[in-house]
C-alpha cells in the first residue's frame, strides 16, 4: 500500500496549488490521525481529552483528530491508511468491513451495552417487547433494525406479526405520534425527547432481552498492528486514559469538547457525556475495563446478521477483533 | 433550377486577359455550394477610382460574390482574382479590401468612436492616434456629438453611417458596401446618397457597391452592372455618362429615365426567373 | 435622478420582499400559532443566533473562504475549459463527454477519495466546491463563445484580424452575458460543495453548525443557519449580479 505517501504528495502538490493554505501533513515519525465517525461531541470526549490532556504525546503519538460526518465511512478510511485509527461504527461495521475483505482490525469496544433503544408512549398499551406485536415500530435502516430482529427474535415475536417501518433522522413523526415505536440512542434521540419535556415514555433496552451490540469500536489497520504494535498500544493505552480521566473530570471533559467543537450546547454535551459513561461502564466496561471486547456478544451478532443474510459468509472473529492490546492496557488506565 | 443546362456546363478555364491598369479583375469566377452553383462565370473589371454599382435579383449571388472579394470565402478553382494587377491566393484578400457588409454589425458594447476605430485597432495603431483621425471624421459624417453613445441610441440612418465611417478608417483602396442604404427610409436614402457621392468625391476610392434600386444604381455609378438570377453571373454592363456631381433632380431628366427604361427590362426578366426559381419546390 | 427612478429602483431591489418575509415570519407566524417545531417564531431564532455569534461568525468565514477558493479556480479553469472546448474541436469531442459524466457522480460516491486525497481540511472543501461549480461555468463559457456572431468575426477577419485579436474582441465579450449565468450558477453551487464538504468532517464551517444542529435537532439553530448559509449565498450571488451589471450592461439596453 503506498496510499499514505500518494497522500502526502497529493497534499504538498495541493498546498502549493492552493498558495500555501493547505498545509502538508507534518513528517513527524510518529504523526498519527484518529478518524471519528461524527463531528466534535462528547461521544467522543475520551479522544478529546486525551488530546488535550496530553495523554497521546506523552505516549510519543503526535495525534491529529479528524472528525466524521455522514459521508464519511471511517472503516474504509483506516483499512485504507489514510488515517491510522477510527472511532468506527461498531460490531457490525466490522463485520461488514472484514467480509469485503478490508485489513480492519478492531482493537477495542468503547460501549458496552447497545446504544439503541426502542421508546413509546406510557398509554400506547406497549408494555414489553411482545406488545410490538400488531404496532408500527420505526427503526432506522442502517444497521439498528438487525437489532430489532433479533431482540423479536429473543423474545419469540415474529417478524411478520409486527409493522416495521423506516424512521426518518429526526424524532418530529414520533412527537407526532405518527408511529407507535420508535428507535432512538441512548446518548442522543432520547435526550431530545427529554428536552422537548417528553417524559410520559417506556424504553426497551435489546440489552434486556439478551441483545448485545458493541458500538463505537477502536479500529486500525492490519499494517499498524504488524509494523508499528507499539503505536497501537500508546494510542489505545492514551484514549482509555483519556476515558478514565473525563468520567472523573466531566466539566473540564465538556469544557474540552466544547472548544473542539463549534456552537455546541453545553447541557447537551453534558447529558451526553452522561449517557456514554453509563453506556462504556456497563457489563464488561464495570468488571474488565474501558474498551473490553466482548467475544461472546460479537459471535451472537454474527450469527445474527447471517441468519438475516445481512452477512453472507462468516468472517475469522479472531482476525476482526484483536483484544491482545486491549490485554496489556495497564489497569490504571482502564479500570474507574 | 439547377437542372437548367447553362448551371451544369463549366467554361473552359482560360488565361487571365490583361486589362492594364485595372483595380480589380475578376476571370471566371465560380462558387459552388454542395455541387449547385451559385455564382458562375463571373467576368468583372473595375478601373482605379471608378464607382460600380452591382444590382440583381435577390439570392443571385452578391453577397457570396462580396465574401470572395474581401477574401472571406474561397471562389472554386476555376478562376481568379487580379488585385492592382497581382493574382490572389485564397484568403490572401483577408486585410487587403475595406469591406461593409449588409448588416451594420456595431458592437453593442463599443461607444460610437471606438466601433469606428476597431480597423485600426486591429491594425495595431495607437488607441489615442486611432481616435484622433476617427475624430476628424465625425463631422463629415454627420455624427458629431454622438462620439459616446452607444449604438442602441442611435438611429438605423445613424447606425450605417457609423459602419460606413469604420469601412472608410479601414484605409484601403477598394470599398465593397453591401447594400449600406437598403433598411433606410425613402428621404433618408436619398441624403444618403448624396452625401455618399460627396464623400467619394473628396476621397476617390474605388468602390463596388450593392443595391435592389434601380434609380440608385444609376443615381451613383460610374457603371451599372446586372446580374442574372441564380446561379449569378454578369448579364449586362451600362456605362452610366451623366455628369456629376449629380443633383436629385437628375433622376427625372430624360437621360436618367431612358437608361432606366433600358434596365428595368433587363432586370424585370431576371427577376422573373428568381420569382420562379424559388416558387418551384 | 428622479424620485420616481427612485422608487422603481427600490422596487427592484430584494429589499421590500426581505422585509415583507420577515414580518410574515415575525407576526403572521405566531399569529396563526405554527408549531415551533414547524417553524421557530423568528424573535427566537435571532437570539439563538445571538448565543452562538462567535461561532456563527468563525463558521462563516470558514465556509465563505472554502467557497470563494473553489469558485475562484472552477472559475479561472472551468473558463479556461470552455475556451479549450470552444477552440479544440477534439477537446469537445474527447473530454467533454467525460465532464458530463464526471458532472453526474454524486459528490458523496467519491468523499472519502476527496479526504483520502486532500485531506480533511480547508482543500478538501474547496475542491469539492470547485468540482460542483466548474461544470456550469466551463459549460456556459462555451454556449457563451459559441453564440459569438460569426458575421461578426468574418467582419474581423476582413480588417486582417488575427484569431487572438477576435477573441479579445468579440468571443469574449459576446460570451460575458453566458459566462456571467454560468458564475452565478458556479457560486451557488460551490457554497452548496462547501457545505457537502464539511460533512466529510470537520470542526469549524456552518456545515458542521448544521450537521450538530440536525443531529440534536436544535430547530432555531437550524433555522438560523439557514438564514446564515442564505445570506452568504445571497451576497456572493449579488456580487455577482453587480459585477454582471457592469460588465454587460449592453445586453439590457
Ligand atoms: N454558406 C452557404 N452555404 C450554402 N448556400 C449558400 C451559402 N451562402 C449563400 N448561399 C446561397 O447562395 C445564394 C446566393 O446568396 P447571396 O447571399 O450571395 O445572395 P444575394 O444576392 O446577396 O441576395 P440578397 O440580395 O437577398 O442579399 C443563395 O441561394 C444562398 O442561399
Ligand atoms: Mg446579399
Amino acid at each position: 500500500m503506498t496510499f499514505s505517501s500518494t497522500r502526502r504528495w497529493v497534499l504538498a502538490a495541493a498546498a502549493l496549488a492552493i498558495g500555501g493554505i493547505a498545509t502538508a501533513a507534518a513528517e513527524a515519525a510518529d504523526a498519527v490521525s484518529i478518524r471519528l465517525k461524527w463531528v466534535p461531541q462528547a461521544q467522543f470526549a475520551g479522544v478529546y481529552v486525551a488530546k488535550a490532556k496530553g495523554f497521546y504525546s506523552a505516549a510519543g503519538l503526535d495525534a491529529k483528530i479528524n472528525p466524521g460526518g455522514p459521508n464519511i465511512n471511517v472503516e474504509t478510511l483506516v483499512a485504507a491508511g489514510a488515517d491510522t485509527f477510527g472511532v468506527a461504527s461498531g460490531t457490525e461495521g466490522t463485520l461488514y468491513a472484514r467480509e469485503k475483505g478490508l485489513p480492519l482490525v478492531c482493537i477495542g469496544m468503547s460501549q458496552q451495552m447497545t446504544p439503541f433503544a426502542f421508546v413509546t408512549y406510557d398509554n400506547s398499551g406497549v408494555k414489553s417487547v411482545k406488545d410490538f406485536k400488531g404496532k408500527k415500530v420505526a427503526v432506522w435502516f442502517t444497521g439498528p433494525q438487525y437489532t430489532l430482529y433479533s431482540m423479536l427474535a429473543h423474545e419469540g415475536v415474529s417478524q411478520k406479526d409486527v409493522e416495521i417501518i423506516a424512521e426518518p433522522f429526526s424524532m418530529q413523526p414520533f412527537i407526532d405520534k405518527q408511529y407507535d415505536v420508535a428507535t432512538v440512542t441512548l446518548y442522543n434521540e432520547l435526550n431530545t425527547l427529554k428536552e422537548q419535556g417528553i417524559n410520559n415514555i417506556r424504553l426497551f433496552l435489546p440489552d434486556d432481552s439478551g441483545v448485545t451490540t458493541q458500538q463505537d469500536s477502536l479500529v486500525t489497520s492490519e499494517k499498524m498492528i504488524h509494523e508499528k504494535p507499539q503505536e497501537v498500544q500508546a494510542f489505545l493505552d492514551a484514549t482509555l486514559k483519556g476515558w478514565k480521566y473525563a468520567f472523573q473530570h466531566k466539566a473540564e471533559a465538556v469544557d474540552i469538547v466544547m472548544a473542539a467543537g463549534s456552537g455546541l450546547n453545553r447541557k447537551h454535551q453534558e447529558l451526553m457525556l452522561d449517557e456514554i459513561e453509563k453506556l462504556m461502564t456497563a457489563k464488561l466496561g464495570g468488571s474488565q475495563g474501558l474498551g473490553a471486547i466482548d467475544m461472546k456478544s460479537i459471535a451472537d451478532v454474527q450469527a445474527t446478521l447471517l441468519k438475516f443474510k445481512a452477512l453472507k459468509t462468516p468472517v475469522d472473529l479472531n482476525a476482526a477483533f484483536d483484544a491482545s492490546f486491549w490485554k496489556k492496557v495497564p489497569d490504571a488506565d482502564k479500570k474507574l | 433550377m439547377t437542372s437548367s443546362a447553362d448551371a451544369v456546363q463549366r467554361a473552359p478555364p482560360r488565361a487571365a486577359p490583361a486589362y492594364p491598369g485595372a483595380h480589380l479583375q475578376l476571370v471566371n469566377v465560380w462558387k459552388r455550394f454542395d455541387g449547385a452553383p451559385a455564382l458562375r462565370n463571373v467576368d468583372l473589371s473595375i478601373a482605379p477610382g471608378e464607382f460600380v454599382t452591382l444590382i440583381g435579383p435577390s439570392g443571385c449571388g452578391k453577397s457570396t460574390l462580396f465574401n470572395i472579394i474581401a477574401g472571406l470565402a474561397a471562389p472554386d478553382e476555376d478562376g481568379s482574382i487580379l488585385l492592382s494587377g497581382r493574382v490572389q491566393q485564397n484568403y490572401g484578400l483577408l486585410g487587403k479590401v475595406a469591406f461593409m457588409p449588409q448588416r451594420d454589425l456595431l458592437f453593442p458594447w463599443r461607444s460610437v468612436i471606438d466601433n469606428a476605430t476597431l480597423p485600426l485597432e486591429v491594425e495595431g495603431a495607437p488607441r489615442k492616434l486611432a481616435r484622433q483621425k476617427a475624430q476628424a471624421l465625425f463631422p463629415e459624417f454627420g455624427l458629431e456629438g454622438f462620439e459616446r453613445h452607444y449604438p442602441h441610441q442611435l438611429s438605423g440612418g445613424m447606425r450605417q453611417r457609423v459602419a460606413l465611417m469604420r469601412t472608410f478608417l479601414f484605409e484601403r483602396d477598394l470599398l465593397l458596401l453591401d447594400e449600406p442604404f437598403g433598411a433606410l427610409d425613402a428621404l433618408t436614402r436619398s441624403m444618403m446618397q448624396r452625401w455618399l457621392l460627396d464623400v467619394w468625391a473628396r476621397h476617390r476610392r474605388t468602390v463596388l457597391f450593392i443595391t435592389h434600386d434601380i434609380d440608385e444604381a444609376i443615381f451613383l455609378g460610374d457603371r451599372v452592372v446586372v446580374m442574372t438570377a441564380r446561379p449569378g453571373t454578369i448579364k449586362r454592363e451600362e456605362r452610366i455618362d451623366l455628369p456629376r456631381p449629380r443633383a436629385a433632380s437628375l433622376a427625372t431628366s430624360p437621360e436618367f429615365v431612358e437608361i432606366k427604361r433600358r434596365l428595368l427590362a433587363v432586370i424585370e426578366e431576371e427577376s422573373l426567373k428568381a420569382f420562379a426559381g424559388t416558387a418551384a419546390p | 435622478m428622479t424620485a420616481e427612478s427612485a422608487t422603481l429602483r427600490m422596487m427592484r431591489s430584494p429589499l421590500p420582499g426581505l422585509v415583507a418575509l420577515a414580518l410574515l415570519w415575525g407576526l403572521a407566524a405566531p399569529a396563526m400559532k405554527v408549531n415551533p417545531r414547524y417553524l421557530p417564531p423568528l424573535g427566537l431564532v435571532l437570539a439563538d443566533a445571538r448565543s452562538v455569534w462567535p461561532d456563527l461568525l468563525a463558521g462563516l468565514w470558514r465556509t465563505g473562504e472554502e467557497t470563494l477558493l473553489g469558485f475562484l479556480f472552477a472559475g479561472v479553469i472551468g473558463v479556461g475549459c470552455g475556451v479549450g472546448f470552444a477552440y479544440a474541436r477534439f477537446l469537445e469531442r474527447g473530454v467533454f463527454p467525460l465532464f458530463v459524466v464526471l458532472q453526474n457522480v454524486p459528490v458523496i460516491a467519491f468523499g472519502a477519495i476527496v479526504v483520502i486525497w486532500f485531506g480533511n481540511g480547508l482543500a478538501a472543501k474547496a475542491v469539492i466546491a470547485f468540482y460542483l461549480a466548474l461544470f456550469p461555468i466551463a459549460v456556459n463559457t462555451l454556449r457563451g463563445l459559441q453564440e459569438a456572431d460569426p458575421e461578426r468575426a468574418a467582419l474581423l477577419r476582413s480588417f486582417g484580424a488575427s484569431p487572438a485579436q477576435i477573441f479579445f474582441k468579440l468571443k469574449l465579450p459576446s460570451a460575458l452575458p453566458s459566462l456571467m449565468v454560468g458564475l452565478k450558477v458556479g457560486v451557488s453551487l460551490a457554497l452548496a460543495g462547501a457545505i457537502v464538504g464539511e460533512w466529510f468532517g470537520d470542526t469549524v464551517g456552518l456545515g458542521v453548525m448544521l450537521l450538530q444542529a440536525l443531529y440534536v435537532e436544535e430547530i432555531a439553530r437550524v433555522w438560523a443557519l439557514i438564514l446564515v448559509c442564505g445570506g452568504l449565498g445571497a451576497a456572493l450571488y449579488g456580487a455577482l449580479a453587480l459585477a454582471e451589471r457592469r460588465l454587460v450592461w449592453w445586453r439590457r439596453a
